[in-house]
Order: structure tokens, then sequence, then C-alpha cells
């Protein structure tokens, strides 16, 4: 994935949000989130990912 | 002088406006032999210091006309920068950069040094560039042999007849109200405040962004140092306030003194000049409508992230200059300023979609955008693979791929970089002690660039030169060789330094337009096509 390339999908995935709204957006989230961990090659490289988000969501 | 008696009758090219914008277009004209008179309704140069960070490419069309040096040698370069998250750092970014460079990436300077360097430009010609200061224009009549303008100085009017008019007279050009034109596109809700202060600092001049800082909570805020001591800084203002109490001292002061003792700038300070912005998407369809062409802010609005307004600006100027004296000399018929319009359009269409993007994670218009920045800052700290997306997009030349203007390319598919419509990537030549940059030879003539030419190279490239004409009241054709080594009989001949030549295919002819845009390339074999390429903008005729 090229810089450009993850700038021009985390655009996309910005309207995409707006598009199903505030209150759909955590499940619209964990559904992209489980297809992109399922393409994982397996859970020793998804699981660090998990890990890693919720590390730094919490302030 | 500025009583309406002193104005001529007709002058060649009128310019509105007497910003940096218009300045450095008359320069650029006069260099040309081009007479123009500048219409400045205020009476000098600006004041706050506006625009502030001056691209490389800036530099480099500052340097055609001799304003690059007071440049560089006032304002502060910068090549780096960094954004934080709260109190903590998320990227550290260096802009490209490298040794076969001629200058900084960017250039902090206030707007104010730009306009007296480029009038300082203008009084190298005075015979050729004049300035009315305290007077505007008052209507405007396109015509098909020129335009006529009315022109407002000292409670008397006047009207002057003008071959052309370039309307460089700002976001809210009067030219274009009288031609009864409109900006069309997008305005952001998001609003910043920006204040400049004095403060003696002793830190690095980098371009430093905080989002949710400590000292302003759910703020952003950018910081640039400027010569004299001044720092720039914008902060976003809060949804729902209102603009004309964001800008009110008692509310700007103490937000700016709560962030510069959260970074521990404790010196002294007092505020120099306050102002309110919101990002704007906006431009003409066209930026040339009869005898009437548009430059700058007058033609197009675009978001300040990113800096590509004035930087756009003086592109413009670089873009027209050179064709509007190929037309008034005859030398090019004037669709050639069709192509002014198509090529800086396009670019103001590439500089509106990266400076959206700057905008949209500078003051994120929505709730998808604004989770997705704060999700992308908090995963910025812990994951490098995500940190580019925090990086600012600052404004980098735009090519005109697709141009009419493009000529052949006889090296299709190869070294991207130097392909027709690019700006000509940057070449550092030595000969013996001396040093030049290959952008040192733009705005003046077209330039014929043989690359890595054996012998019988040099010879083909001497030859395709001489076939091509001189039109009257232009500036020659410039022929370089340039090579690994020192190579070129009788053309002038280079070596170029720091593994520069790797944009460049060797072998081969380049002919680049003077405002250092590659028109065609070609292998030597072909260096004929070079030639007929060239031919279409040296077909000796009478001249004004």
């Amino acid at each position: 994935m090229t810089d450009q390339d993850l700038d021009t999908c985390y655009t996309a995935l910005c309207s995409a949000i707006d598009r199903v709204g505030e209150q759909r957006a955590p499940l619209f989230l964990s559904m992209l989130a489980l297809s992109l961990l399922a393409r994982q090659p397996d859970a020793e490289a998804a699981l660090p990912l998990i890990r890693q988000a919720e590390e730094n969501t919490t302030d | 002088m500025s009583l309406i008696s002193s104005l001529p009758d007709s002058v060649p090219v009128l310019i509105a406006g007497g910003g940096p914008v218009g300045l450095s277009l008359a320069a650029m004209l006069a260099q040309y032999g081009i007479q123009t008179l500048v219409i400045e309704a205020d009476e000098g140069y600006c004041t706050g210091s506006r625009a502030i960070c001056m691209s490389r490419r800036s530099q480099e069309i500052l340097g055609w006309f001799g304003a690059d040096r007071p440049l560089v040698e006032k304002g502060l370069g910068w090549t780096a920068g960094r954004s934080y998250f709260r109190d903590r750092e998320v990227l550290h970014f260096d802009m490209p950069h490298d040794p076969a460079q001629r200058f900084a990436p960017m250039v902090n300077i206030q707007q104010f040094y730009v306009e007296e360097y480029a009038h300082d430009a203008m009084r190298r010609h005075p015979r050729h560039a004049n300035i009315s200061w305290n007077s505007r224009v008052l209507a405007v009549r396109n015509q098909d042999d020129g335009v006529e303008v009315e022109i407002e100085c000292g409670g008397e009017k006047k009207w002057i007849h003008a071959q052309w008019l370039a309307a460089c007279d700002g976001g809210r050009s009067t030219v274009r109200e009288s031609l009864g034109l409109a900006l069309k596109g997008t305005q952001y809700e998001g609003r910043y405040v920006i204040v400049d202060i004095e403060q003696d600092s002793q830190r690095p001049v980098e371009r430093l962004a905080w989002f949710d800082p400590p000292s302003n909570p759910g703020s952003t805020i950018l910081m640039h140092r400027q010569p004299d001591n001044v720092w720039r800084i914008d902060y976003q203002v809060e949804d729902g306030e209102d603009p004309e109490e964001a800008v009110k001292p008692e509310n700007v002061l103490p937000r700016v003194q709560s962030h510069l003792e959260m970074i521990g700038e404790t010196a002294p300070w007092k505020p120099l000049w306050i102002s309110i912005y919101n990002a704007k998407c906006l431009t003409l369809d066209s930026y040339r409508h009869g005898r009437v062409l548009f430059a700058g802010d007058a033609g197009h609005l675009v978001p300040i992230f990113g800096v590509r307004g004035l930087n756009s600006g003086l592109d413009d100027a670089g873009n027209l200059a050179w064709k509007l004296a190929w037309v008034l000399r005859g030398a090019a018929s004037d669709a050639l300023l069709d192509s002014y319009s198509i090529e800086r359009v396009h670019a103001t269409r590439q500089n509106i979609s990266y400076g959206a993007k700057s905008t949209e994670f500078m003051a994120p218009p929505s709730y998808g955008f604004r989770l997705m920045r704060d999700a992308a800052l908090r995963l910025g700290l812990a994951d490098e693979r995500v940190r580019s997306l925090v990086n600012p997009r600052q404004s980098s030349p735009i090519s005109y791929d697709g141009s009419p203007l493009n000529a052949g390319d006889g090296l299709t598919g190869l070294f991207p970089d130097s392909a027709p419509g690019e700006p000509a990537p940057e070449l550092m030549l030595r000969h013996g002690t001396e040093t030049r940059h290959l952008s040192q030879f733009f705005g003046r003539g077209f330039v014929m660039l043989g690359v890595g030419l054996d012998a019988q190279g040099i010879d083909a490239l001497r030859r395709a030169a001489d076939s091509v004409g001189k039109p009257a009241g232009l500036p020659a054709l410039q022929v370089l060789a340039v090579g690994e080594a020192i190579s070129g009989g009788d053309v002038d001949a280079w070596q170029a330094a720091h593994d520069s030549l790797l944009r460049y295919q060797a072998g081969a002819v380049y002919v680049i337009r003077p405002d250092g845009y590659v028109l065609g390339r070609w292998p030597v074999a072909q260096a004929d096509a070079a030639a007929q390429a060239l031919g279409l903008f040296h077909t000796p005729q009478s001249s004004l």
C-alpha cells in the first residue's frame, strides 16, 4: 500500500462513515475491521493490531 | 506622481493589481522588453504578513527577475516539520531535498517583502515597467483588437487602451466583477484565526502543528517562524463561534499566551496582525476572456493549507509572461494564450484537490472526517504505517500532462519525471570552478538540452539548433550539453553533479519552455523533431 493509496482509501472511508451516519458508524467500522482481519495471514499477525488500536483508544 | 494626466493613453499590457503576482508579471514582461502599467488601489505594499511560505518553484520564478537573492537572504529557509497530537510528537517529516537543488523546499517571508523585491525588479526597467498607486479599475470593455479600461486616480477618470489586460487584482477582483464573471466551487465552514506576533525565539525554523493541544483543547494550531522575530500562528475557531468576536484581541491573546507557555516560549511578545480565514476551493472555468487574462486570486482561491495560494499565483505569472511576450512580438498566434488558461485551470483543479485533502485533515468538515482524523493521529503515535496521513501535502509544481502545447515524446514510458508537460528536474551543473543550475537558464528563451551525447550527438544537436530561426525581439534559443563528463565541441557544455542526471535519458535531446516545463524530448537521432517543435515558436516575423 503506497502512501497515496492509503490517502485515497482514507478519504473514501471518511465519506462512507458520513453516508452511514454517526449512529451506525460503530457497526460499519466493525464490519470493515472484520473484513480486514479476515485478510490477515493468521491470528499472530492480526491480534497485535487489535491490541495496538485498543491501547491508543483510551486517553 | 500619480496624477491621471501622467498615465499613458495606451499600453501593450495593463496589469490590474500591484500585489506579488501583478508586480512579478510586470517585472518578467519588462525583461522581455514589454511595456506594462500596473494599477494598484493601495498606496504601497500590503500590510500584515499575509502569504508567508514561498515554495522552491516560487523562488525559482523570482530568480528569473533577480528577486531570489534578497528573498533568500531575508527569508528563513526550512526543510522539515513536526506534528503533535496533544503533547506527543506524532510525525517528524522532511520535504523532498537533495544536494543538486538550488533552493530550500520552502522559505518563510512576509508578503510585503516579496512585493518590494518584485517592485525593485520593475524599477530596474523604468522604461518598461510602471506602477500607478492609489488607482483603481472602474470598468472594462473587451474588444477584438484590445481592451478599454477605465481608471480612477486622484478623483479623476480616464480610459486606457491596452492590447491585453492581466487581472491580478485579488480575491475580490474588480475586473472579474466588471466582466460579470464569478468564481465557482465550494467553501468550507471551519474557520481559522491568523495571528502574527513579534517574539524573540531560538527555535529552529520548521512547520509546527498541534492537534488538540493541552493549551487549547479541541483546537488545531499551526506555527511558522518568519524573519524579524515574527511568529505566524493559525488556530482553528470552535464551531459556532462568531467570527467577529473571534478576532477581537481579548479573545485571541489569551489563547496565544496559553500556547506559547505550553511550548516554553517565554520571551515578551506583542501582536502585530490578526485576521480570520475559511478554506475555499473556487475558480473561474477559464482564465482567458477575450483580451483579459486572470492570474492569482482573481482567478482562483485555494485553501491556505499546503500554501498553494501565492505560490500558484506566481506560477500563473510565470506561465503567462513568456506567452504574452511571444504573442505581442508576433512570434505566436494568440491561441498560445488559450494554452495559458488550459494549463493553469488544470493546475488549479489539482491544487484544489490537494488543498481539499489538506483542509479535510486540518479542519474536518464532518463527523466522518473528524473521527478518521482523530483515529489517524492516535494510531500514528504507535503505528508508522499510517503516519503519512498526518503529513501536510505541501505545494509542489503541477504537471501539465495533456497540455495542447506538449510536443512529441520520443521516449514514451521512460523517465516519467522528465516527460513532456513535467517541470524539468533540476540539474546542478559544473564547468571547472563554475557552478550553475539548470533553472538559472529559465525565464528567458527556450532551452535545447542535450543529455549524455557523444561527439556525433553534439554535432546533431548543433545542426538542429542552427536550423531554428530567431524571431525579432525575443531571447535566443539556449543550447546546452550536459553529461557525466564535459563534452560539447562548440556547444555550452557542463558536467552534471550529484547524480542529478538520474531523471533524464542519456543520448537524448530535451526542449524546455521558457517557464522550465519540458516541451518535448527525443533520442538524439531524432534531433530534427526537436528543431521542428521549436520552429513553432521561432518563426522570424515582424515585431511590434
